[in-house]
């Protein structure tokens, strides 16, 4: 993202010489014209699918094997204003296939608008619980893994702003049934080294020779294909399953206002 | 003392013997019949297969499959010069000891073959309102005629360097970049002639292949790969010229050259828009063929369509591979292709006739080519996925192996679901009319080796994801291929068995091996990310 970011230190640069100069054209709309427009939404969607789902795939969440970045996300960063992302596809971004746009600037507007509709919902509603005992359910049967505001382990994912990309049923899912949808950098692994050690972890990388995971015990390790003896990628996720027995309704309530008070 | 030595040296020789030293300095560059000798000379690489036949086998014996696991890094080279996104997709050429490299975004240097050091960089100023070029900002090669060198440019010109400096001799424009048109492909060096195509077929744009004096800089002939209203093929299309203008068929990979019979054989991308085709019923000739062109004229001999009517996007802008094999008991000069489409096919290359086509994927789409050389098509996309529209292969060179006559290329296993809409029909913007759902779940890549006289899968050597990787061969029983997660490898070519491997630190994409002999030292070189690393024993 350095490409980006440069460009939107020189957009800065720009912005700021434009303004000195009272010449504000084409750089003074900072929030999109159209947000308010429900039609702008849809009739970015067209353009999104005529000009940017070759490379961003047709539902917007990226395509791995060119780079192109799930754009469901961008939002959650504190940085993605609608001003920022109006500059990114005016300008492409150089170095990389992101090409630059053309388009009249409400074309580029309802792209934006677009995009925030497609933005992955979070939990918008507070969530009914007691965030203080969530707290404390939470260090004692999740931060083993994962990491709030600074601390916790690495095993799972960061949860600190989770609540702003997944709602209060997609997460209760998570804690559920874990297994069932597994994110790309966690799929877990079993492997028996030539020394007969037996390692499980989550893959972070992979190629034809080896293979890179974080273990069970959250230690980074490599290995090369050749002196396993085995490697078993059909294995359940390596958070366990709460059922309600272990985590009530409240008790998951509970967690989940704790998370959302740590956004 | 050493600078008095050589020239003491230098005065002795040339008078000894003046035409030879000149000769050895090759000061005059190479001559067509140089290019048309091919691999005779090891210490050359001058067109982008190494020779005319596009197989990418070198002679070359000193690596081998006994001793290529001590293969070492050489030396590398830092472009600078990125395309996120894609690859550096581009074929050194080499004469006298001297690289000539075109890089992304249109930068070329001239590079020291034996460590490594740059003699000149070029850097060509584009336009920022590129269009075609803007998402695909890569180049494939130069091409090379004595002392001057032909590159395409992203704008969609063709340009003459002088090599010695990098100084531009002439530019010309192909055609118009803000329609949608731009280049990246190696040119083709024939005798007074150098043959260029375009990309650009995503967009409303119709296809073209170029032939140019190439000390003129003037157009000799131009073949348009869809006819014009009442042409020849222009059945194969509505009656309507607006169509026909924009029915894409780019042309932006290089071709191969049977000089015995003076064609050129070319690869002719998808029809737009991609996917949808309410528009155009149709074969839509001569789109995701193969021609063969009379090199003097430009005119067409024949043609073989891979995939009539295409709505995938499965261009056939492949290196078409030249041998002449034993078929059924008898000689025939052959042309082989590895198709987007899923299929690899031999046909006759004189006559164009069909030979074979068998699938070397898991697809579905067809299982089968019928008899006439049309594909039976069993799941149109109702059926649940097909390839991907990258498809089963890509335009990255396969290679040849003659003697074992496995045809050797990147196999992707993919699977898609197409969502036709109508598109915009906008100058200057991407037309792809809909959108693709890739399961990248699914997709794996594979080193497919294919017996060339069944089709047949002799062996395999699959990669975690689908890779862009091209492959080289060598005579003493090695094949070179990259994949995505960046390896460069090598196989040994009778069984399949990887005998060494190397992490160049990004995906191989777009890009094959070449390797040469220099001061008996023979090199292999490979093209990853923002390097062009060389490896030698
Ligand atoms: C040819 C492929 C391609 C096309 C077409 C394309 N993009 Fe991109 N886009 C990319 C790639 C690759 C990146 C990441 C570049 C990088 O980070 O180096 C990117 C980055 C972006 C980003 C920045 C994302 C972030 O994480 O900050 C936005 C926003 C974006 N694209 C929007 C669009 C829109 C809207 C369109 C259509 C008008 C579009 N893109 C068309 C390939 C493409
Ligand atoms: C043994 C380690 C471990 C423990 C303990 C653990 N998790 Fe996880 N968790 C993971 C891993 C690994 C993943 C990613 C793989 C997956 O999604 O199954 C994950 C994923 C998640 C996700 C999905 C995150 C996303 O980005 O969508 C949520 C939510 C979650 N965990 C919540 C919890 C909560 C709440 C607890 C405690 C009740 C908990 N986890 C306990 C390891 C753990």
């Amino acid at each position: 993202m350095n490409g980006a970011r440069y460009l939107k230190h020189r957009r800065h640069l720009i912005l700021l010489i434009i303004i000195l100069l009272g010449a504000n054209g084409a750089f003074s709309q900072t929030v999109n014209p159209l947000a308010a427009d429900p039609r702008a939404a849809r009739a970015g969607g067209g353009i999104f699918r005529a000009q940017c789902a070759s490379c961003h795939g047709a539902d917007a969440k990226g395509i791995d094997i060119i780079d192109a970045p799930d754009l469901t996300l961008i939002w959650t960063r504190v940085e993605a204003t609608d001003q920022a992302v109006f500059q990114v596809i005016r300008s492409g971004i150089p170095g990389s296939i992101m090409p630059p746009h053309g388009f009249p600037d409400p074309e580029i507007w309802m792209l934006v608008s677009y995009l925030r509709s497609v933005a992955v919902t979070g939990t918008s509603k507070q969530i009914v619980g007691n965030s203080t005992r969530g707290s404390e359910l939470f260090q004692g049967n999740c931060s083993l893994c994962h990491r709030v505001d600074g601390s916790g382990g690495s095993l799972g994912p960061d949860l600190t702003a989770i609540t702003a990309r997944r709602t209060q049923a997609a997460l209760t899912d998570s804690i559920r049934n874990p297994s069932a949808n597994i994110a790309r950098r966690y799929k877990p692994v079993s492997l028996l080294t030539d020394a007969n050690e037996r390692v499980r972890g989550a893959i972070k990388s992979e190629d034809a020779f080896s293979i890179q995971v974080m273990d069970s015990n959250q230690v980074l390790r490599g290995f090369s294909k050749s002196a396993l003896r085995e490697l078993n990628r059909d294995e359940p996720s390596l958070m366990p399953a709460f059922s309600e027995r272990q985590l009530s309704e409240t008790d998951v309530n509970d967690i989940l206002s704790f998370l959302q008070s740590v956004r | 003392m050493k600078q008095l030595l050589i020239r003491v040296l230098l005065i002795s020789v040339s008078l000894v013997s003046w035409p030879t030293f000149i000769q050895a300095q090759d000061a005059d560059g190479p001559t067509f019949e140089d290019i048309l000798r091919g691999f005779e000379d090891p210490s050359r690489w001058l067109t982008y297969s190494g020779d005319y036949s596009g197989r990418r086998h070198s002679p070359l014996t000193q690596i081998t499959t006994d001793n290529v696991d001590q293969l070492r890094p050489a030396w590398t080279f830092q472009t600078g010069t990125t395309t996120r996104g894609r690859g550096f997709e581009t074929t050194p050429l080499l004469d006298d000891g001297v690289l000539y490299v075109t890089g992304s975004n249109n930068y070329a240097w001239a590079i020291d073959a034996r460590s490594g050091r740059s003699f000149w960089q070029y850097r060509r100023n584009l336009p920022d309102d590129l269009t075609y070029g803007a998402s695909a900002p890569v180049n494939r090669g130069f091409g090379m005629l004595g002392n001057q060198l032909f590159m395409v440019t992203l704008d969609a010109h063709l340009m003459s360097f002088d090599r010695r400096t990098g100084d531009v001799i002439w530019e010309r424009e192909l055609a118009d970049y803000q329609v949608g048109y731009s280049s990246t492909m190696a040119p083709l060096v024939l005798d007074n002639k150098v043959i260029v195509g375009i990309s650009g077929g995503e967009y409303q744009t119709r296809g073209f292949i170029d032939a140019f004096d190439p000390v003129l800089g003037e157009r000799i002939w131009r073949f348009n790969t869809i006819p014009g209203p009442g042409e020849t093929g222009s059945e194969t299309w509505p009656d309507d010229p607006a169509i026909l203008a924009g029915g894409g068929g780019g042309t932006w990979m290089n071709g191969s050259y049977d000089a015995d019979l003076n064609l050129i054989y070319w690869g002719i991308g998808n029809p737009n828009p991609d996917y949808y085709d309410e528009n155009r019923p149709g074969d839509n000739l001569y789109t995701d063929s193969i021609v063969a062109l009379d090199a003097n004229t430009g005119e067409m001999r024949w043609h073989y369509q891979f995939t009539p009517h295409d709505v995938n996007d499965w261009d056939s802008n492949h290196m078409p591979v030249l041998a002449n094999i034993e078929w059924q008991g008898q000689p025939r000069r052959v042309v082989m292709v590895g198709n987007r489409n899923g299929f690899f096919y031999v046909l006759d290359r004189v006559t164009g006739e069909f030979l074979l086509g068998e699938p070397f994927t898991a697809t579905t789409w067809a299982r089968e080519i019928g008899a006439d050389g049309r594909p039976i098509v069993v799941n149109d996309g109702s059926l649940g996925c097909l390839p991907d529209p990258w498809g089963s292969t890509n335009f990255y060179p396969p290679t040849f192996f003659p003697g074992l006559d496995l045809f050797i290329l990147t196999a992707r296993e993919t699977c898609a679901i197409y969502v036709p809409e109508e598109p915009a029909n906008t100058r200057g913007q991407a037309n792809f009319g809909g959108t693709v759902f890739i399961d990248s779940e699914q997709g794996y890549g594979a080193l497919r080796a294919l017996d060339v006289h069944s089709g047949e899968l002799e062996w395999e050597f699959t990669y975690p994801s689908p890779s862009f990787g091209g492959v080289m061969s060598t005579a003493s029983g090695l094949v070179f291929a990259g994949d995505h997660e960046g390896n460069f490898m090598a196989f040994d070519a009778a069984s399949g068995e990887n005998l060494w491997h190397y992490q160049t630190g990004s995906r191989i994409w777009g890009a094959a091996a070449i390797t040469y002999m220099l001061d008996g030292v023979q090199y292999v070189l490979i093209p990853s990310g923002t390097t062009l690393m060389a490896f030698a024993l």
